[in-house]
């Protein structure tokens, strides 16, 4: 069976809700989810159901309202923001619908910060970790260029050639594919998976589309902030 | 950190304009606080240079009376055994080209232990002093900017007419100053004072000396301190660049809010950025380190201009300055900035310390932001909209904390200033939320009432922007109130002096002296022409006026020695002690009447006394009354000639004449120039309207500074409210591809832009009326009474206020120009796709 300090990701009874004008609003009611190393794991379901909040407590970018999230066996409840911080920078990589890439870093440097942030590399060994990750998602051509100067499936490699430059034992991807076209968007599906597989990091990715989330191990569905297994039975547990 | 630093900072090559303004806004700011404080310094050296050029290593002077004493002094104290004494004949003197200069004159053989310009005793140039007559050292630097080399002669005016004097250069090593040296009988010639000292130098390191030497003077003569001379002059000169500092402050205080401005809104701009290294682990400290180096780089490239700017526009001022002093305190001349490194340290420290200050706040926001999206601005301005609260109650405390502060008073002119800044501090606070309350007004009531919603939309737009609006209106608010305020200040300072020139030059014609005159000594007109004009039938009386320096008990006053007209009390503006009684008192005791500023710097009232020296020794006079003006900053006290004199004056420094009813003053003033011309009379005849006019040219000059400053201080606003509207326009340029996608023209659009400045101008120039009356009143009422002692009636500046409130409108309206043009010009779609 599997625990949690087996697991790379786990979350307990996890709730959310904010205040707002119009009062109290439960985001996620009593999430229950694991992933182990490696494993692929789909969450789809319709807009406002909750699945980008659910990136965001498992990156630890928010906190909880209920319940408790664990990353690589460490409570991240228990931790400070600064703590919280770096434990994020280490071990997880983020894929974004929109990209996110800093627009006044070239790809390289977009790819080397997370690096440098880390203190991993330095100088040329930064600059040479960062032209392999580009080359691996096949932009070893177009390292200086800056991301407006890039198509929007480029941008997405440099992305993910990011988000897994320091090879981190969880990747979470937000609709990765959601502002491209479908054969744009099937290519870098593609990559992604290949890249996860060679560095293997666990996948968290958050779908519209039940037809990507079938070709990942396991989906879960979001529906007004609970968490299904695609059976309708609550996803708790991968067996 | 250098990949966070270019991630950061490659921003300034995406927007220049942005950073172009801030930096903008340092450069100016910084370069007039280094201008002001240079010519003040620069003016500050030249002032101590000519007081230590005057007095030399003297630790007291021998005075006597204004018009010199008998030479015979001198060499009686000396054969009495006292050896540390140099005789000094000084004044003004006046060259051909109009120009004055500061003759001393002094006898080199005594004058070794006393001055540097005789420390070469030996070396030709101080060896020609002697041995040929006529002989002049004068500052090196004055003949290299006349392209003389070495020598020169230099026709100049003397008393008794005109000569030609060789100037040379004084020694290497001498004193570089401002001081024109002599023989003492050369000067004595030039001067008018043959026979005559204008003091003693004495230097006395015994312990005791100084009371020896006060009993060994004969009466008359009296024994101070060196200091005791100069402290008035240099505490009033002090006071005038005090004055001048503060508003150069202004300035700096400005460019902190366009600073702030600028920041805020670059980081909101690069919020993207933010949120991207955030979610890639950055930590708020690194965040927080690179939003503040590039604030200290803004600082540096800002400080680094406007030290340069600073130094230039320094050479320019100091010679306003330099030209005030001399025209109220001392001559002094000064022909170059010297910027020295201390102060240029302080300088860039002042402009880093305020750019990382003024980038505090949004950096700290920067580094705890959360989230890409648009919560963070929506976030921002919720918080600035609940802050408006908290920022009007430490408003309203600060503003009763000044009002205590101003009334109570300090008691000196610093503590002034502090109350004003407190004031100043203490309503802009308030200006938030009333601006919040007043845009919120525009956007609803307002607009239905004149159906608009483009007016719905312009309030609507700056009220959901306060972070932005409001510094910039508070910024713009600053400069207008400070415009006011100096309005306020001027205007009713300009009408006061009027009416007082008006009121006291009571006679038709005047007669001078055509040669400077000072304090002590100067050209004197005779005595006798007194009763000789008195006699002309065209002539129905004569009045005689000498200003002079005489010892008293409070040191060193000026006295005005007065032979009046009959009505004399009439006109005079006392403030107190009118009574029917008082010509008589004046006339047949010794009474005196002081000015109101003198009574306040000297702590004088009614009834007291004050001990003064005349020509036979020194005595108590009681004072009977109290007047108003502003002939001399230090105040002044008026004694009747005959008073001073026992009898008739032997000569006075200016004459005035009333014609007899239905005489043609043209008449008499053609007849008096004749008798002037036939006993070759170096005087000139003058009439009130001319005096006026003149008395009112050094009053402007005195003013040119200020006004000056003021101008900049707009400039400085403008770029801020530039710089905000820019960034009010860019951030919501969605908003407008909106409109425009459903249906506003490109007019339209520019037509909001304009609404929008036009009502944070209109705001800004309303909220500077009562905020810059409030300025004005404090500047009359307590630091300008506190440094001058001088009172007037505040006016309320008419036309002004006017004027003012189109400036501020017409400021923020040219400032809209370049983002309406950019904002019509728009493509709308790929705005469309920014995120709000």
């Amino acid at each position: 069976m599997a625990t949690r300090l087996s697991s790379v990701l786990e979350c307990r009874s996890l709730g959310f809700s904010y205040s707002g004008a119009a009062g109290t609003a439960d985001v996620l009611r009593g999430v229950d989810l694991s992933l182990q190393p490696g494993e692929r794991v789909a969450v789809v379901g319709e807009s406002g159901s909750g699945k980008s909040t659910l990136l965001h407590l498992a990156a630890g970018l928010e906190t909880p309202s209920a319940g408790y999230v664990w990353l690589k066996g460490v409570e991240l409840g228990a931790l400070s923001e600064g703590e919280r911080t770096r434990l994020r920078r280490s071990q997880i990589g983020i894929v974004f619908q929109a990209f996110h890439l800093v627009p006044t870093l070239t790809a390289l440097e977009n790819v080397a910060l997370p690096l440098d942030l880390m203190g991993l590399a330095t100088g040329r060994a930064l600059q040479a970790r960062a032209r392999t990750a580009l080359a691996e998602v096949g932009l070893a051509d177009k390292v200086e260029r800056y991301p407006e100067q890039l198509s929007g499936g480029e941008q997405q490699r440099v992305a993910i050639a990011r988000a897994l430059v320091h090879r981190p034992a969880l990747i979470l991807a937000d609709e990765p594919t959601g502002n491209l076209d479908s054969a744009t968007g099937e290519s870098v599906f593609r990559l992604l998976l290949e890249q996860v597989a060679a560095t293997g990091s666990a996948l968290l990715m958050v779908t519209h589309s039940d037809a990507l989330a079938a070709r990942l191990d396991r989906t879960a569905r979001m529906v007004d902030g609970r968490l299904l297994k695609a059976d309708g039975a609550t996803a708790a547990d991968p067996a | 950190m250098i990949l966070l630093l270019k991630a950061w900072l490659r921003d300034w090559l995406r927007h220049p304009l942005q950073r172009l303004l801030t930096i903008l806004g340092v450069v100016i700011a910084i370069a007039v606080v280094l201008a002001v404080d240079l010519a003040n310094q620069s003016a500050q050296r030249a002032f101590d240079r000519s007081m230590l050029e005057v007095a030399g290593a003297a630790t007291h002077q021998v005075l006597g009376p204004a018009e010199g004493f008998d030479e015979r002094h001198y060499a009686e104290l000396r054969l009495a055994g006292w050896r540390d004494l140099a005789p000094i004949v000084e004044g003004p003197l006046r060259l051909e080209t109009g120009d004055s200069v500061y003759l001393l004159g002094v006898d080199p053989l005594a004058e070794a232990p006393f001055r540097e310009a005789a420390a070469g005793f030996g070396e030709i140039p101080v060896q020609r002093l002697l041995t040929e007559p006529g002989t002049v050292l004068v500052p090196p630097a004055w003949l290299e900017a006349r392209n003389r080399a070495g020598e020169a002669e230099v026709p100049v005016r003397g008393v008794s007419g005109t000569y030609t004097v060789a100037a040379i250069p004084a020694p290497a090593g001498a004193a570089q100053g401002q001081i024109w040296v002599a023989d003492i009988a050369t000067a004595q010639t030039l001067l008018g004072r043959l026979g005559r000292l204008d003091r003693i130098d004495a230097r006395l390191e015994r312990p005791g000396a100084e009371v020896e030497l006060q009993d060994a003077l004969p009466p008359g003569l009296e024994l101070v301190p060196v200091g005791a001379r100069d402290a008035a002059a240099r505490e009033l000169a002090q006071a005038f660049r005090i004055n001048l500092t503060a508003m150069s402050l202004l300035a700096l205080l400005i460019a902190a809010f366009l600073i702030y401005n600028t920041q805020t809104f670059s980081v909101l701009r690069r919020r993207q950025v933010l949120g991207s290294l955030q979610l890639l682990g950055v930590g708020r400290n690194p965040i927080l380190a690179v939003v503040l180096v590039e604030a200290l780089l803004v600082g540096l490239i800002g400080t680094g201009l406007g030290i340069l700017l600073g130094i230039g526009v320094a050479q320019g001022l100091v010679g306003q300055v330099a030209r005030t002093v001399s025209d109220h305190f001392f001559t002094v001349t000064v022909t170059a900035v010297e910027p020295r490194p201390l102060a240029l340290a302080a300088v860039l420290a002042l402009g880093l310390g305020l750019s990382v200050l003024a980038a505090l706040a949004p950096a700290l926001e920067a580094s705890v932001q959360r989230g890409i999206g648009a919560s963070g601005r929506v976030a921002l301005e919720r918080r600035s909209h609940r802050l408006t609260g908290y920022l009007f109650r430490t408003g309203l405390g600060l503003l009763a904390l000044g009002v205590a502060l101003a009334g109570l008073g300090w008691g000196d002119l610093v503590g002034g200033f502090v109350a004003l800044f407190v004031l100043i501090t203490g309503f802009l606070l308030l200006l938030p939320r009333f601006l919040a309350t007043g845009l919120g007004w525009v956007a609803g009531p307002l607009a239905n009432r004149l159906d608009s919603s483009l007016t719905r939309l312009a309030g609507r737009s700056l009220e959901r922007s306060l972070s932005r609006s409001g510094p910039a209106v508070v910024a713009l608010t600053l400069a207008l109130a400070a415009a006011i305020g100096v309005s306020v200040l001027v205007g009713s300072f300009r009408v006061s002096v009027t009416e007082w020139l008006g009121v006291t030059l009571t006679s038709d014609l005047y007669v001078v002296p055509a040669e400077p005159a000072s304090g002590r000594g100067g050209a004197r007109l005779p005595g006798e022409w007194v009763g000789l004009l008195s006699g002309w039938p065209e002539v129905a009386s004569v009045s005689t006026g000498t200003n002079q320096d005489v010892v008293s008990d409070r040191g060193l006053i000026r006295l005005f020695l007065l032979a009046p007209h009959d009505d004399w009390l009439e006109h005079l503006p006392l403030v107190s002690g009118r009574d029917p009684g008082l010509g008589t008192r004046l006339r047949d005791t010794d009474a005196v009447l002081i000015t109101e500023g003198f009574a306040t710097h000297q702590g004088l009232t009614l009834g007291d006394r004050i001990e003064i020296t005349v020509p036979t020794g020194s005595r108590p006079f009681t004072i009977a009354g109290i007047y108003r003006d502003y002939s001399h900053p230090g105040g002044t006290v008026l004694m009747r000639s005959d008073r001073y004199h026992g009898g008739t004056a032997p000569g006075f420094h200016s004459m005035g004449l009333r014609a007899v009813a239905d005489v043609p003053v043209e008449g008499l003033e053609s007849r008096l120039a004749d008798w002037l011309r036939d006993r070759d009379a170096v005087a000139l005849i003058t009439r009130p309207d001319t005096i006026q006019r003149e008395s009112l040219e050094i009053f402007d000059r005195t003013f040119a500074i200020t006004h000056l400053l003021r101008v900049i201080t707009l400039v400085v606003a403008f770029v801020a409210i530039l710089s905000a509207l820019v960034a009010l326009q860019m951030e919501r340029s969605r908003e407008y591809a909106i409109l425009r996608s459903t249906g506003l023209l490109p007019g339209g659009v520019s037509r909001l832009v304009f609404l929008q400045a036009g009502l944070l101008g209109l705001f800004a120039a309303v909220a500077a009326i009562p905020l810059g009356l409030g300025m004005g009143w404090v500047l009359i009422e307590v630091i300008n009474r506190e440094a001058f002692g001088w009172r007037m009636d505040v006016r309320l500046p008419g036309l002004p206020l006017a004027e003012n409130l189109l400036l501020g409108i017409g400021a923020a309206l040219l400032a809209s120009v370049y983002p309406a043009w950019r904002l019509a010009r728009m493509p709308v779609v790929p705005a469309l796709r920014m995120e709000s």
